[in-house]
């Protein structure tokens, strides 16, 4: 049966990691801050009917996006999902950006062209995403594929949920990437639902253990470590860049919300969700945190001072044009590929 | 110039391209060691090695989405499908994630799908499509057909250096049974139409492996002058040509070897009812494949992909008009 | 949008809760008007099909009112509250400016068909009865805008398409073909050469140098008696008189009909204003007519000429006299009239302009006292005066009218007014 509940590390006594400063285990924190606090900003416009079509967020994830992300240098590649908000901030979008995203503005990442979270800034090497999945597993492969073709020390990550791994697309790509040896993270947030779908009609065996059927590595993380997130995703991008090849991760954690907004999962069992409550990732940073010394209250009123100035900013911007609605259908000059991103570890700091 | 077959001249294209840009990359199942199921790489993996010259996994979604990834990287992926019919496989990732990519996020994807298309030679429902329409419905993919070795060489060299999705239809037909003058060296053949033959009685509008059967039905019809006009892009389509033709000619036939419904051909024949209308002097005919799986047995496959004397018949009727 | 201003009210509607959810329920407002709000805090509690929820308030002030009740279900957008503000927030102002684009006017409802329908253009107006199109016969567009350009009745256009219709070829051809100058503007007249019959074979053996034939047949004998009684009787005069046809030309291509059509309708107005040219004089008797039955002149090719008459032809419009003409002129070539329809005339009208001819001296069909004769119509420079007196030359499609007169029952200024009238009722219409 797949594997419902990892086992957690004991919370606040988890070895610091040594591949993480203080600032680094901060700046975890101050993703998953920022995430949840524009996610909940965003739900509030939403109710207020600022944010059209649907809302979809991550809450209770954060660690999963946040911890991957924050392990991928500047010349990485992303393939970004929908509850993956951390690792658009860590890559540096503005969260101003992203709230004229949600709102259909002509300042958000693609002024108006898509909605909510199905974005991906070029500039700063992200992908966006599509709404089939995992669709973009092959994408991450693809740029995996061409790394290794031209022989350069950088990985592709892309995100994935339970619910895709029963497509097509999952097999051929870790197929692919398998027997190409290529340098590609999969991501795979087992959340233990896909809409209203437990895991236990979607999967008759963990995910996890596919990987071994393809010819490389997978793990299981506890998704809602952020610090174990970081190490996972750090191990895996040592080996992609070494001709190790794939990784598959496992990161379990749960959705606490519904699928969407509209959604109020009377579908989940009371008691899981309170189970997992308990589990929060920030919750857990914060007690290590704490322990460190780190006035936590402080980077809470930073991180809300930060959306509130992200908000003002945001509502202030137009809509788009409608006149620009034909417009941008083909590239009409020169193709420009993805660009680098911003990189907080202080690993990658020279 | 030099004499080459519609084959050779896309294997020339190809190892012009790879030679000239070491971004470009070919992709397919069996095109390096085998050199391809119709040879049109063979001898490649020789000069530019297996990680140029790619035999992948059998996985057309797999082919078409980690060619995206790469060319977002900076590469520039050539994808054949072995056969055009196997492009379902990848119609996700084409239509969704290639097509509509610039579109919703500024990002360009500048991949080359080649296509074996077309049928005639008793290759049953799955080895004999034309599917370019639906290709031609999805936002932000371009479609070519060639019919000449020269068209062939001149447009796959634009498609792979146009920085969007290019749908590159190549007529298995054609293949071996059209030689032409083809320039040397790179040139770069631009999306837009083609007088074949000019005429003024009236005009046959044709692409791909209908060319040569639009040229051969109209080369001696009565003493009629006949024009044909070689599409050889349908997007973008070249609405110009197309009226300047029905203006001088004021018959038209259009000839689609794909099934007829929402072929190229009735996007051509709308074109001409909306704006072509006042030079009309009959009604717009179209001659295509029924809709029918394109069947396998030689009388039956005969009877259904457009014959020159179909064509002829069309065209004497309406001139008649 | 949830917030909307008006003066300093702002509106709290309905969230759209989901993409397929069109509508929810107040379930219990959280305060009472009267009541301070701060901004995002919950207003009130909703239910939809999806799911309950709160709604959070747009701004901070006081609530104003409260306008649907608890366990009301309403649209989304529905207005649920009022809170009033004070001050001038920026914020709430731009983004009502900033939504503005965005509004969808309440007025816009689908295209109003019926006006689409009303307006008819000249196509849907002239459609189904062109000029052009005689006789049950289609042409396609290309054909039409041919013909239009070149100003070729496709009447006259053999077609050499399936069932005789007529291709683009053909009227190309019958362009090229056409008279080296320009034919006469119009060729409506109902004489039409009927295709000659093969003389009879001469009796007497022709004296050398003449040319070979029998005498006149009875029908050209007896107009010949009918014309020289005319000649003998009357006192015979001619006056003319030059008429702009500009109009006319414009309005047949209109209506599809020919411009005699115009000219007997002309002629009637102007014979009811002097009604002394709409009269019989036999012998001592004159007798003036208050209705005009109008002969119209129909060549019958080599057998001569005949006159059929549209009785109470004053009663008729420009359409109704073109239909009648046309009647009467096929009926005499196929020789259908009776004996009827070629007495009682109390004028007629000649037409024999599709030759080029100008100008005539026609003789006046007895006991009539006049006669109109209307030739070709040919475009001619005209010297065309402004109201400040300024003089230009333009060019106009012109045609000579000459009137045939009985100097025994009226002079020439009487006849003179007469054309007058004729003209300015050609060149007043509209």
């Amino acid at each position: 049966m797949a594997t419902n509940i990892a086992e957690p590390a004991a919370d606040g006594a988890a070895a610091p990691n040594a591949h993480l400063l203080l600032e680094d285990r901060v700046w975890l924190m101050r993703a998953m801050l920022l995430m949840r606090g524009l996610e909940e900003r965003a739900m509030t416009l939403y109710r207020q009917g600022k944010v059209p079509g649907s809302f979809y967020d991550g809450y209770g994830q954060e660690a999963v996006s946040a911890g991957a992300a924050f392990a991928m240098a500047p010349q990485d590649r992303l393939c970004i999902l929908h509850r993956d908000l951390a690792a658009h901030l860590i890559r540096g979008v503005s969260p101003a950006r992203i709230l004229g995203q949600y709102m259909g503005r002509a300042s958000g990442v693609t002024k108006g062209r898509e909605g909510n979270v199905h974005f991906g800034d070029r500039e700063l090497g992200c992908v966006g995403m599509v709404s089939m999945l995992p669709d973009m597993m092959l994408v991450a492969t693809g740029m995996a594929m061409a790394f290794k073709l031209r022989g350069e020390r950088r990985c592709a990550m892309t995100w994935f949920g339970d619910g895709s791994t029963s497509r097509g697309d999952f097999h051929e790509a870790m197929n692919w990437a398998g027997v190409q040896k290529l340098p590609v993270i999969f991501v795979l947030e087992n959340n233990q639902y896909a809409y209203s779908t437990p895991i236990d009609k979607q999967f008759a065996v963990d995910p996890v253990e596919h990987a071994a059927a393809y010819g490389f590595v997978g793990e299981t993380v506890d998704g809602n470590d952020v610090e174990a997130m970081f190490e996972a995703a750090r191990t895996a991008r040592e080996r992609a860049i070494t001709g190790g090849g794939p990784t598959l991760i496992e990161a379990v954690t749960m959705r606490m919300h519904g699928h969407a907004a509209h959604d109020d999962m009377k579908y989940v069992p009371k008691e899981q969700v309170e189970e997992w409550r308990k589990r929060d990732p920030i919750d857990r940073q914060e007690a290590r945190l704490r322990e460190a010394g780190v006035d936590v209250d402080a980077l809470r009123a930073e991180v809300k001072a930060e959306i509130d100035a992200a908000a003002e900013e945001a509502l202030a911007a137009p809509m788009p044009n409608p006149e620009t609605a034909g417009e941008g259908v083909f590239c009409e000059g020169e193709a420009e590929p993805l660009g680098d991103g911003v990189a907080r570890w202080s690993g990658f700091q020279s | 110039m030099t004499t080459l077959t519609y084959l050779q001249a896309i294997s020339a294209a190809l190892r012009d391209e790879l030679r000239d840009d070491e971004r470009v990359l070919i992709m397919g199942e069996d095109i390096g060691v085998f050199g391809g199921a119709f040879k049109v790489t063979d001898g490649f993996i020789d000069e530019f090695g297996p990680d140029r010259v790619m035999d992948t996994p059998l996985a057309e979604s797999g082919i078409v989405g980690t060619a995206i990834g790469a060319a977002v990287v900076g590469m520039r992926p050539v994808c054949e499908m072995q056969f055009s019919d196997f492009i379902s496989c990848g119609f996700d990732q084409l239509v969704n994630v290639a097509g509509k990519m610039h579109y919703r996020q500024g990002l360009a994807v500048p991949i080359t799908v080649r296509l074996p298309s077309g049928g005639g030679f008793s290759g049953g429902p799955f080895h004999s499509q034309n599917p370019e329409a639906w290709f031609m419905h999805a936002p932000g993919i371009k479609v070519v057909a060639p019919s000449t070795a020269e068209d062939a060489k001149g447009l796959l060299h634009s498609a792979i250096r146009d920085p969007n999705p290019v749908c590159f239809m190549e007529h298995k037909h054609l293949y071996r049974r059209v030689k032409g003058e083809v320039p040397d060296g790179i040139f770069e053949t631009p999306f837009s139409a083609r007088v074949a033959r000019p005429g003024s009685d009236l005009v046959v509008i044709a692409y791909g492996a209908m060319v040569p059967v639009a040229l051969e039905a109209t080369e001696d019809l009565d003493g009629a002058s006949v024009e044909v006009l070689d599409l050889r892009s349908l997007v973008p389509l070249d609405e110009e040509a197309v009226l300047d033709s029905v203006e001088r000619c004021s018959k038209v036939v259009i000839l689609d070897e794909a099934n007829s419904t929402c072929a190229a051909g009735a996007q051509v024949a709308a074109l001409i009812a909306e704006r072509g209308f006042e030079s009309l002097d009959g009604p717009v005919i179209r001659v295509a494949t029924p809709d029918v799986p394109i069947p396998f047995s030689p009388p039956l496959e005969q009877a259904v992909l457009p014959s020159v004397d179909r064509v002829k018949e069309a065209c004497r009727e309406l001139l008649a008009y | 949008m949830s917030s909307s201003r008006t003066d300093t009210l702002v509106d709290v509607t309905m969230p759209q809760m989901g993409v397929s959810v069109a509508e929810g329920t107040v379930v219990a407002w959280r305060v009472e008007v009267g009541d301070s709000i701060a901004a995002d805090a919950t207003i009130c509690d909703i239910s939809t099909d999806k799911i309950d929820t709160e709604v959070p308030s747009p701004v901070s002030g006081v609530v104003a009112e409260l306008v649907v009740p608890v366990d009301t279900t309403v649209d989304v957008g529905t207005v649920l509250a009022r809170i009033s503000v004070d001050g001038a927030p920026a914020l709430e102002e731009l983004e009502a400016a900033a939504d503005e684009p965005d509004a969808v006017s309440p007025d816009t409802t689908a295209p109003d068909r019926t006006k689409a329908q009303a307006t008819e253009t000249p196509l849907a107006a002239n459609g189904s009865a062109p000029s052009r199109s005689g006789g049950g016969r289609r042409y396609s567009p290309v054909v039409q805008r041919i013909a239009a350009e070149h100003e070729v009745d496709l009447d006259l256009v053999p077609g050499t398409g399936r069932d005789g219709r007529v291709r683009k070829q053909d009227v190309l051809a019958f362009i090229d073909s056409g008279v080296t100058e320009e034919p006469p503007l119009h060729i409506e007249s109902p004489y039409r050469p009927d295709p000659v019959a093969a003389p009879a074979p001469s009796a007497a053996p022709a004296p050398a140098g003449a040319i070979a034939g029998g005498g006149l047949s009875r029908m050209r004998r007896q107009i010949g008696e009918h014309m020289k009684r005319s000649l003998d009787t009357t006192a015979t005069c001619t006056t003319w008189i030059e008429v702009d046809m500009s109009r006319v030309e414009a309005a047949r291509r209109r209506l599809g009909v020919t411009a005699l059509a115009f000219v007997a309708r002309a002629c009637i107005d102007a014979l009811r204003e002097h009604p002394a040219l709409n009269a019989w004089l036999e012998g001592e008797r004159y007798t003036q007519h208050h209705e005009v039955n109008l002969g119209i002149a129909v060549s019958l090719g080599e057998d001569g000429l005949i006159v059929p008459v549209i009785q109470g032809a004053h009663e008729l419009s420009v359409e109704g006299l073109a239909a009648r003409i046309k009647d009467v002129a096929r009926r005499a070539r196929s020789r259908e009239l009776v004996p009827d329809e070629v007495r009682g005339g109390t004028f007629t009208i000649t037409n024999p302009g599709q030759f080029g001819s100008i100008m005539a001296t026609p003789i006046i069909n007895l006991p009539q006292v006049g006669i109109l004769d209307f030739e070709a119509v040919i475009k001619r420079p005209v010297v065309l005066t402004d109201s400040e007196g300024n003089d230009s030359i333009a060019i106009r499609p012109m045609t000579i009218l000459g009137l045939s007169w009985d100097h025994r029952a009226l002079d020439g200024a009487l006849s003179a007014q007469f054309l007058a009238a004729v003209k300015r009722h050609l060149e007043g219409v509209v």
